[in-house]
């Protein structure tokens, strides 16, 4: 019988839970990876997901807590990550994430709590691909820093920092167009470009860029463009374990590493034309 | 409540017609498109007298389940004849994918209605009619996967104890959906819908069906229902998670959903 004169009591748990949800919140997987170097903050993977109502813990109004506190995003990411598994079958839609709701234990009803169209499951891959690729390339810095490993040069470092980003996209390869057709949806395109940018901010983080100057945006575009050309490119290989995906890559990279010794040369005659535009000006006005 | 409905079960449907101009079609439609069943769904429909979500619930199912197996067909490209007709042959008897649907009733006669509806309109496979009462439900703890009630709860007494049937018969993860008629915030349409409520559809009622007082009963129920907010937090205290509510018809009817997780 459930006790009818709780809602105090359940305010006080709904406080608690709030309190406990944020610094969940701050647990968050990539908070490893060091963020305050980030212009804009990586995208939650479920920003619209917010409950409306107060925060309710999982204890239930009984107060006993039979099984360790979880809030509904954690049991929503355990029920994208377990719908994964369904892709190849499936694709990436509701029913994806209704099988995998039913590997859970719960109801095949509960993929009614994301969209219908499978958004959240590929926002939901993307960002564990992020962090995946966080984690690996602050591992291999760490070696190198303790000095068990040297120093990539810098088109190598990118090479091997996409590839090993794409490569997560393999198993699900065949359902990759499915994926990024759901991404450029324009409900998806605020999510789906912070995680992209974030993801680039992050390899060139670790490849050493420190610098904030005008190059910081021609490195972001160019990485940008050299990812998403070696993705589409991707889709449609059909050569042994991708050769020429990783071919095209590196002549990418090798291009955009002359472009960049060009574009420099470009920006000093630039400026030495801008220059010497406006000591023409000052002297036509006098 | 049972006299009202015992009245109003043989003209239900046409009086819903006229009543909301065949709107109520779509709001339903709306529901079952929200709830989006995959094949394999227990639904439970609460106060469905009538049949209307099962029978939604049903070609929906149908129709997902028709798509799954013309997907597998054509990944199974390279199997022999004799692999394809088995598989042919297991899945023809399926096309509902193993879903079900039980209508519950506090009304015998609607439950009759909805029978002879079933009959009439040829659905037979993956329908069951339980006659109970929505504060009491005649079922086990967590066997359901969805439970709806469509336009039915405002004429429970005890609404929060019939949500806790509801929370109660779900299994864990599934899905509670209400139908009902709600608050209308903006002022305009609600002097208009106001006037069309207690002008016009009682005497519908007298017209249509022969009975001024039920039709009285309703809009006058339909005022007395808690709004959407309030409506929200009770679904919550009967132990819903991610409740969240969406207006249909700026208010007029309104689509509450919550997870028992």
């Amino acid at each position: 019988v459930r006790c009818q004169h709780c809602p105090p009591l359940r305010a006080l748990q709904a406080s608690a839970a709030l309190r406990r949800a944020s610094d969940e919140h701050k647990k968050e997987p990539w908070a490893s990876s060091s963020q305050q170097h980030f212009d804009s903050p990586p995208a939650g993977p479920q920003p619209e997901q917010e409950p409306q109502g107060p925060r309710p813990s999982y204890t239930g109004q009984g107060g006993q807590e039979s099984e360790d506190y979880e809030s509904e995003e954690q049991l929503q990411h355990r029920i994208l990550t377990a719908a994964l598994e369904f892709v190849p079958e499936h694709g990436w839609t509701a029913e994806a994430i209704a099988e995998g709701a039913k590997t859970l234990g719960l109801s095949v009803a509960a993929a009614g709590m994301f969209h219908s169209d499978g958004s959240e499951l590929v926002l939901h891959f993307v960002s564990e691909c992020n962090t995946k690729l966080s984690k690996l390339l602050e591992k291999e810095q760490k070696l190198v820093q303790l000095g068990e490993a040297e120093k990539k040069p810098l088109d190598e470092f990118l090479r091997d920092a996409v590839e090993a980003r794409l490569r997560m996209l393999i198993p699900y390869i065949e359902k990759w167009p499915q994926a990024l057709s759901v991404l450029l949806l324009p409900r998806n395109i605020p999510s789906s470009l912070t995680l992209l940018t974030s993801m680039i901010d992050d390899i060139w983080h670790y490849a050493g860029d420190q610098s904030t100057d005008f190059n910081w945006y021609t490195r972001r575009a160019v990485l940008t463009g050299i990812y998403n050309t070696t993705e589409l490119v991707m889709m449609q290989d059909s050569s042994p374990g991708f050769e020429d995906t990783w071919r095209f890559l590196e002549n990418r990279v090798a291009d955009a590493m002359t472009m960049s010794n060009t574009a420099s040369q470009v920006q000093s005659t630039g400026e030495a034309v801008v220059q010497g535009l406006m000591g023409a000006a000052v002297t036509v006005s006098n | 409540v049972y006299q009202v409905f015992e009245n109003v079960a043989k003209k239900y449907d046409v009086m819903n017609d006229s009543m909301t101009l065949g709107i109520h079609r779509v709001w339903k439609d709306i529901l079952v498109h929200k709830m989006n069943p995959c094949p394999g769904t227990l639904l439970l429909d609460v106060a469905g007298g009538t049949g209307d979500i099962a029978f939604r619930f049903i070609n929906y199912v149908r129709s997902v389940r028709q798509r799954q197996l013309q997907r597998k067909l054509k990944n199974h490209q390279n199997l022999s004849w004799q692999e394809i007709f088995e598989s042919y042959q297991k899945d023809k008897f399926n096309s509902l994918g193993d879903s079900q649907v039980v209508v519950c009733d506090i009304n015998r006669e609607m439950l009759k209605v909805g029978k002879q509806k079933a009959q009439h309109l040829g659905y037979s496979e993956g329908l069951s009619w339980v006659l109970g009462n929505a504060e009491e439900l005649p079922f086990d703890d967590d066997k359901f996967d969805v439970y709806t009630i469509a336009f039915g709860i405002r004429n429970v007494t005890r609404i929060d104890l019939a949500l806790q049937e509801a929370y109660r018969v779900l299994k864990p993860g599934g899905r509670f959906l209400c139908l009902e008629f709600s608050h209308v915030s903006n002022p305009l349409l609600s002097r208009l819908y106001d006037l069309y409520s207690f002008q016009v559809i009682p005497v519908l009622g007298e017209v249509i069906a022969g009975d001024w007082r039920s039709y009285q009963y309703l809009v006058e129920s339909i005022r007395q229902f808690p709004p959407q907010e309030e409506l929200k937090a009770m679904i919550e205290d009967a132990g819903f998670f991610k409740v969240d509510y969406e207006n249909l018809n700026f208010g007029i009817v309104a689509i509450h959903s919550g997870f028992k997780l």
